[in-house]
């Protein structure tokens, strides 16, 4: 019987030993043996791991998770402290862009050179090459040495080599984030057909948007184990749920210890900054705020004078945004605020706007100011 | 034979890193691949000049300019290759961290572009033979046996020092020192005859590899003789001891690289 997966990974751990003050010379290795200062650092703890072949896999983790390092091990350059790793088929790793680049040779000839430490042959090589040089858009340049390429254009080069190189295998890691969105978008297609092409993929990415669309399947490594392995759309939810839970807690440890600063982010859309305003009875004033302080208040003032009655509106644009970073803290529909108010009542000249963020305590966390004058 | 398959599977990568060595070391200066003769060459010259002077019985040598050529050339591709190879993984540590490839093309390629170098610095050995009146022979049909015995001692050696130079980096240094001390401990600017007497250091020299190996290219450049037999075999038995020693241990070693560059 065939075999039907790509990747089989039976209770694998890696641990690194970390070497304070790593003794690299030979006097220090003589002198200070046996002083090492030696911490053995588990990053991976017994993963259990099938990936089928044709499938479109996608590693979720907060930094340092471990996920990097397991597309590590799956590439054969790190080996496991326990337990195996089996690959079946060719494998190619897109870890690193532009290896064995030589600045001094033309971009034809780099094609060459990195292509070749993926391990195509020549012919493979010949059959490619029309389809990579199109794919990167060099075309008029890919006779000139690349020392004369600008950064984006070296990547794109890099990156057309990569993505190209056709194993059974693909293994990426955070790599697609090349270029402007057009070639972003581009790079992005390629993976959908290799995809339909029945290559298997394995990526790693932060981009959960784009794991949604792509992959089949989603495995999430937490804090260097397994923990959860099935449809991208419900991982990544309980992913989000979970770090949403560790931020809380995380802000909870900082704040015990002092060392807490809140994050508090304003925005006001209208009036812009030196707008001038027709004299009418209904100006609009809006803006958003965001902070990771529980029980924020917002105050606004035209001329130290308090406005009254400000509402409150749902701002899921800027939600979207900011989601991430302030994980777990945002309620999308109390972001926004807007008031409609009666500049008949200011003067001619210059006005003032000022927004104040308040926490619990009335303590100010954050202000803007905006200047607008009245014609 | 994994090791064949992967070096077969692997081979654009060993023709481009041979490509990226001849060509592109002197990509960008004035006479480009020609520096590759031209050091040994300089190098020569200096010998050629100061030694008679200064060693007096050792400069005292029929045709002393083509004894320098034939000596020199020969251990400037050993001390090219070990000293490339030596740190060879560390200046690739960008990719070895990244890639995945059998990390030994990385020192075949070196080799092979040493020993691509060398026979095009023969034409030069030639040209002095010619030129200083040694003239040349058929014995010359031996050039590359002798250069690839060579060769495999020199990959043998830099499976070992490039292994251990990733954990130790002091072995770069003491390996400059002993090449340095090595071009005096083979006969390269003297003859074996100034030796007499000396006793053991005669006998350790004369035990030197590299004594075989010089002497069998004087021999078939200089001499119009057929090199000793028995030598070469000696040193080809243990050029293939130290590659196969050095195989092994860069097998054992090679696993940590990515962790330790």
């Amino acid at each position: 019987m065939e075999n039907i997966n790509a990747i089989e990974v039976r209770n694998m751990s890696k641990s690194f030993k970390i070497e304070y003050d790593r003794a690299n010379t030979l006097k220090d290795k003589l002198l200070f043996w046996n002083r090492g200062n030696v911490e053995v650092h588990q990053v991976l703890r017994n993963i259990n791991l099938n990936i089928k072949k044709g499938e479109t896999v996608a590693l979720i983790g907060t930094n340092g998770s471990g996920k990097s390092t397991l597309l590590k091990l799956m590439t054969k350059i790190i080996f496991p402290s326990e337990g195996t790793i089996k690959t079946y088929g060719k494998l190619t790793s897109l870890l690193e862009l532009g290896a064995g680049f030589h600045q001094d040779f033309t971009g034809r000839e780099n094609i060459y050179f990195n292509a070749s430490i993926f391990g195509l042959t020549r012919k493979e090589i010949d059959q490619r090459i029309d389809k990579i040089i199109e794919f990167s858009e060099l075309e008029d340049f890919i006779d000139n040495p690349i020392r004369t390429y600008s950064s984006g254009m070296y990547m794109r080069l890099a990156f057309s080599v990569a993505i190209n190189v056709d194993a059974d295998i693909l293994l990426i890691d955070e790599i697609l984030a090349v270029g402007d969105q057009h070639f972003q978008d581009k790079c992005y297609a390629k993976l959908e057909e290799l995809k339909d092409s029945g290559k298997t993929i394995v990526i790693v990415t932060h981009s959960l948007g784009e794991v949604k669309k792509l992959c089949h399947r989603a495995i999430w490594i937490y804090k260097g184990e397994l923990k959860l392995d099935g449809d991208p759309i419900y991982v990544i939810d309980e992913y989000l749920k979970q770090s949403a839970i560790d931020h809380k807690e995380e802000r909870k440890k900082a704040k015990e210890k002092g060392e807490f600063k809140s994050k508090t982010i304003m925005y006001v859309d209208s009036p812009r900054d030196l707008a001038v305003v027709k004299n009418v009875n209904k100006m609009l004033l809006r803006g958003w705020k965001i902070s990771d302080e529980e029980n924020t208040k917002l105050k606004v003032f035209i001329d130290d004078q308090e406005i009254e009655g400000i509402q409150v509106q749902p701002r899921p644009d800027v939600y979207e945004a900011y989601m991430e970073q302030f994980d777990g803290m945002l309620d999308s529909n109390q972001i926004g605020w807007k008031k409609e108010f009666d500049v008949t009542k200011l003067g001619i000249g210059k006005h003032f706007l000022k927004v104040i963020c308040l926490d619990e305590k009335d303590n100010e966390l954050s202000s803007k100011e905006v200047e607008f004058s009245k014609e | 034979m994994q090791v064949w398959k992967d070096i077969y599977n692997y081979r654009e990568l060993l023709k481009t890193n041979i490509k990226k060595d001849i060509r592109g070391k002197y990509k960008g200066s004035f006479l480009g691949i020609l520096w590759s003769f031209l050091n040994p060459l300089l190098q020569v010259m200096v010998y050629w000049i100061v030694f008679p002077f200064i060693m007096g019985r050792a400069g005292a040598v029929d045709n002393y300019l083509c004894y320098l050529v034939t000596g020199i050339i020969p251990w400037t591709f050993f001390t090219t290759v070990v000293n490339a190879g030596t740190v060879s993984m560390i200046n690739n540590s960008g990719i070895i961290k990244k890639v995945y490839f059998p990390r030994e093309v990385l020192l075949i390629s070196q080799v092979c572009s040493g020993i691509i170098n060398f026979f095009i610095s023969c034409i030069i050995v030639v040209i002095f033979c010619v030129g200083t009146g040694a003239g040349i022979s058929y014995h010359l049909i031996c050039l590359p046996i002798i250069a690839i015995i060579e060769a495999i001692l020199s990959l043998g050696i830099i499976f070992i020092l490039s292994a251990i130079e990733v954990y130790v980096q002091d072995i770069e240094y003491v390996v400059g020192f002993l090449l340095n001390m090595g071009f005096y401990a083979a006969p390269i600017l003297y003859q074996m005859n100034v030796l007499d007497g000396a006793g053991i250091l005669q006998k350790l020299i004369s035990l030197n590899p590299f004594t075989v190996l010089i002497s069998a290219y004087r021999d078939i450049f200089m001499y119009h003789e057929w090199p000793d037999v028995s030598g070469l075999a000696a040193v080809f038995c243990l050029a293939l001891v130290i590659l196969l020693i050095g195989y092994f241990v860069f097998k054992k070693l090679e696993k940590g690289f990515a962790e330790k560059l």
